[in-house]
């Protein structure tokens, strides 16, 4: 009876111990603690952040974490007024951000920012030059660069997303982006509106390209995670958490949990390259 | 006893009705304050005639206020057909119970709301326009057709309010000398209501340039002023959802109090329009 | 000539008629077909059970319960925040108003109606980042902003619901109860109002069903795409309308924009139902206030 007893209880103990890495440790660091994080700013940021949030809010019911959108710039401005606890963005703040607000920056994954058509468009390979004329809006139909006779549809971002940001510095060189370019509010809605319209052309975040959509290659190197991790697809960034001044409390931790092994495993499965 | 408690809830009627009234004169302020540093930084004239270009400097708010122009007089323009076509029907030449119905159907209209017709606009009507007709298929001829159907309903009860308010002596001079239907319709009741009717085309366009929702998910919100129908706009109501997300005090963000203060003035000027025609033509309200 | 421009009248009025229908059939059923399969518990809980998140013991993480949750939260403190300020602005004006008051509210009613919802939206964020930077750090778009919001949106409807109900009473039962010696206040409590309830609810119905359905004024001040179950006044909510929104420029798989038109039909019929109340309740009272809508 005791020698039962023992073996189950050795049974089960291994068990367990093989078993508690797959709740993830990280988590535990949450144990006890109630209150609210406001998260908001950068829209690539927000699937890791959902995903993150959920997982936290489903174990521990006294954490409240809520995650909005709105771009980099509103993250920086939004976290250094005190309106939020955690700011996301997409480009690394300015210096003068940096001064103004005291931020303290948290890279946790690289993102590349790569340029995407409809799966249907037969044009998937361009020059830098050639994108630069197509935003600039000097090329405007898909004729002449070998796709069908019909305008092209340029999207583009706001003023706020780090996206465009980055997107305007490495890419387009700072040229001008026409003024009949659609604008969309964010990486998901730049997704959903190219792989709804057939003759779109945007730029959205490497982690947000899925089957919907068809990268294009920019000057022969395709943005995938592989070429953006190798070097070869220069047009990156680095998604930063920003706070205002050192985090502590619940929003010391929520960053923690993104350094973790499982939150860097988040970060991979959402289609970014964890830094860790 | 009673007497103070007379006064006290007179008093607090009173105060009531001052408390909604200021509202509105405190809306206004708040635009014109925080407004205020863009006219101070940047040419006066400029805000309001000039282009839209933040990292060049220029926060001119024109191309919103002629998207918002080309919208909304499309949308009326294209509704008012619809609208005199269906009062007609209703007040005249439909049976009673197909009246009943119609007006019922109208009134459901009105419940509608307008995150919906701008969902189904994306999913229905865009790809329609974009292959059918040309261009991004987010446009102003996409944007001007939905929101017709949206200011449809106001028009069209507003019209049949007229129509039906003409004093009915006039109709029933005009039955005794032989008048049919259709006769009576257009030769007695429209003259008469057309104040009605001017007064239901003012509130229906208002309603159209105060319209936020249909704009930004069905024109495109693109920056440049639009010159033909099958390009894409922003309209001012557009322009403050979208622009919210922008730095606190940067004159960006101020740009949107200033479209806050143009579209209140529109509506204000549409209002006091209405106010003024219905009480001269002394059609009852 | 003149029979054959009759005619053509009445051709193109029932052509127009026509086509206002078809719109609206092919609207309606476009969005019944692709939305009535979406509809059951999955939608609303998501991959939670109903029970336990009913009772709070779950969060629901995929399904519309949040928004709906927050959208009840909003219209039931717009309600609360503008019903009492609204009847006694209306009972003032109808009441106690002399006829050149009565012009001047009634024009500023009338303009605060016809005011854009984005631009009062506007009004509200301003109000958040005055009270932010001047009285606490906790303030910001939040549940409560966006009620006061709202309520300053529908106060005219009710104002005026309530202001032509009283007045529409007959002359004898205004009088009678002053006849027999009540005073003025006693009147209003006592007779006039329960007989102009029909009126005023009327009003009130109509306010809900604008809270339920607006977005610009909930874009401005506090809405989120999640934020779970809104916890107090001064948090951040999620609600129906953005809910549609944002998933119509931002779905990630077939199943979001499936929800997407469930969550459509789930609004509508709320917002149907709001506004067929108001116009059951007081059938011509609400022609005169629609033009407004």
């Amino acid at each position: 009876m005791k020698k039962t007893f023992v073996q189950t209880f050795v049974i089960f103990s291994i068990f367990s111990l093989l078993v508690a890495p797959c709740f993830g440790e990280a988590l535990q660091a949450f144990e006890g603690q109630e209150g609210t994080i406001k998260i908001a700013g950068g829209t690539a940021h927000i699937p890791v952040m959902k995903e993150a949030a959920k997982r936290i809010m489903t174990r521990y019911k006294d954490i409240l974490i809520t995650v909005a959108g709105g771009g980099s710039g509103l993250g920086i401005k939004q976290v250094g007024e005190g309106l939020v606890d955690i700011g996301n963005s997409g480009r690394k703040p300015k210096p003068e951000e940096i001064e103004k607000y005291k931020l303290k920056m948290f890279k946790w994954a690289i993102d590349g920012v790569g340029v995407v058509v409809n799966p249907t468009n037969k044009v998937q390979s361009l020059t830098k030059d050639q994108l630069k004329d197509i935003f600039s809006g000097k090329i405007d139909n898909w004729l002449v660069l070998g796709g069908v006779k019909h305008a092209i549809t340029v999207y583009t971002r706001d003023e706020a997303s780090g996206t465009r940001a980055v997107f305007w510095e490495k890419a387009l060189d700072k040229e001008n982006i026409s003024t009949k370019a659609l604008f969309v509010p964010s990486n998901g809605a730049m997704k959903t509106a190219v792989a709804n319209d057939p003759y779109a052309i945007g730029y959205v975040s490497v982690g947000h390209m899925d089957e919907t959509v068809a990268p294009v290659a920019l000057d022969g190197v395709t943005p995938t995670l592989d070429t953006v991790k190798g070097g070869q697809y220069k047009i990156a960034r680095g998604l930063y958490s920003n706070t205002k001044s050192d985090p502590s409390g619940l929003t010391r931790l929520f960053i923690n949990y993104l350094f973790s092994p499982e939150g860097q495993k988040i970060a991979s499965e959402k289609g970014f390259i964890p830094v860790k | 006893m009673n007497n103070a408690k007379e006064i006290i809830a007179k008093n607090v009627f009173f105060l009531s009705a001052v408390a909604s009234a200021v509202m509105i004169l405190a809306i206004f302020g708040f635009m014109i304050a925080l407004g205020i540093p863009l006219f101070k930084a940047g040419n006066f004239l400029a805000i309001w005639t000039g282009p839209w270009a933040p990292h060049e400097g220029l926060y001119g708010i024109w191309p919103m206020i002629s998207g918002t122009l080309w919208i909304a007089l499309l949308a009326t323009a294209l509704c008012l057909p619809l609208s005199l076509g269906t009062s007609f029907v209703i007040t005249s030449l439909g049976s009673p119970r197909l009246c009943k119905m119609l007006g019922t159907l109208v009134r459901f209209m009105t419940g509608i709301p307008t995150v919906i017709y701008g969902f189904v606009g994306i999913f229905l009507l865009v790809p329609l326009v974009r292959e059918g007709i040309g261009g991004p298929g987010m446009c102003v001829l996409t944007a001007g057709m939905v929101l017709a159907i949206l200011i449809s309903p106001t028009m069209i009860l507003f019209f049949t309010n007229s129509l039906l308010s003409v004093d009915v002596s006039y109709v029933q001079a005009a039955k005794a000398l032989g008048a049919n239907r259709v006769q009576r319709l257009l030769y007695v009741m429209v003259p008469r209501a057309t104040g009605g009717m001017a007064a239901g085309i003012i509130l229906a366009l208002g309603r159209a340039l105060g319209d936020t929702l249909i704009a930004l998910m069905l024109a495109g919100n693109a920056i440049q002023a639009p010159h033909a129908l099958l390009e894409p706009a922003r309209t001012l109501t557009a322009h403050i959802a979208l622009v919210k997300a922008a730095d606190f005090d940067s004159l960006e963000f101020r740009s949107i109090f200033v479209c806050g203060i143009v579209l209140y003035l529109f509506a204000t000027a549409a209002t006091v329009a209405v106010r003024l025609i219905l009480r001269k033509r002394e059609v009852p309200t | 000539m003149q029979e054959l421009m009759e005619k053509l009248a009445v051709f193109l009025s029932w052509t127009m008629t026509l086509v206002l229908c078809l719109c609206l059939f092919i609207f309606l059923s476009y969005l019944l077909i692709k939305g009535l399969p979406s509809l059951g518990a999955e939608l609303i809980f998501g991959k939670a059970e109903p029970l336990r998140v009913l009772l709070g013991h779950d969060r629901v993480f995929d399904g519309i319960f949040p928004a709906m949750i927050g959208t009840f939260f909003l219209v039931i403190l717009s309600a609360m925040l503008a019903l009492p300020v609204g009847v006694c602005s209306g009972i003032y004006l109808a009441e106690y108003a002399n006829p050149g008051m009565k012009k001047l509210f009634g024009g500023l009613f009338d303009i605060l109606a016809g005011i854009p919802s984005i631009v009062i939206g506007l009004f509200g964020f301003s109000l958040s980042i005055f009270l932010h930077n001047h009285f606490s750090d906790r303030f910001g778009p939040c549940l409560l902003i966006s009620s006061l919001s709202l309520a300053v949106l529908v106060i005219p409807y009710i104002v005026r619901s309530t202001q032509m109900s009283l007045e529409e009473l007959p002359s004898n039962i205004r009088r009678t109860a002053l006849a027999l010696g009540a005073t003025r206040l006693q009147n209003i409590a006592y007779v006039l109002i329960p007989n102009a309830l029909s009126g005023i609810s009327s009003g009130l119905f109509l306010a809900i069903g604008r809270c339920a359905e607006d977005t610009a004024v909930i874009l401005l001040t506090g809405v989120v795409a999640m934020a779970g179950v809104p916890s107090s006044l001064l948090s951040q909510y999620e609600a129906l309308p953005f809910y549609i929104y944002y998933i119509s420029s931002q779905y990630s798989n077939p199943a979001e924009l499936s929800n997407g038109y469930g969550a459509c039909l789930v609004l509508l019929g709320i917002c149907a139902v709001l506004f067929m109340f108001a116009y059951g309740l007081k059938k011509h009272l609400s022609y005169r206030m629609l033009y407004r809508v």
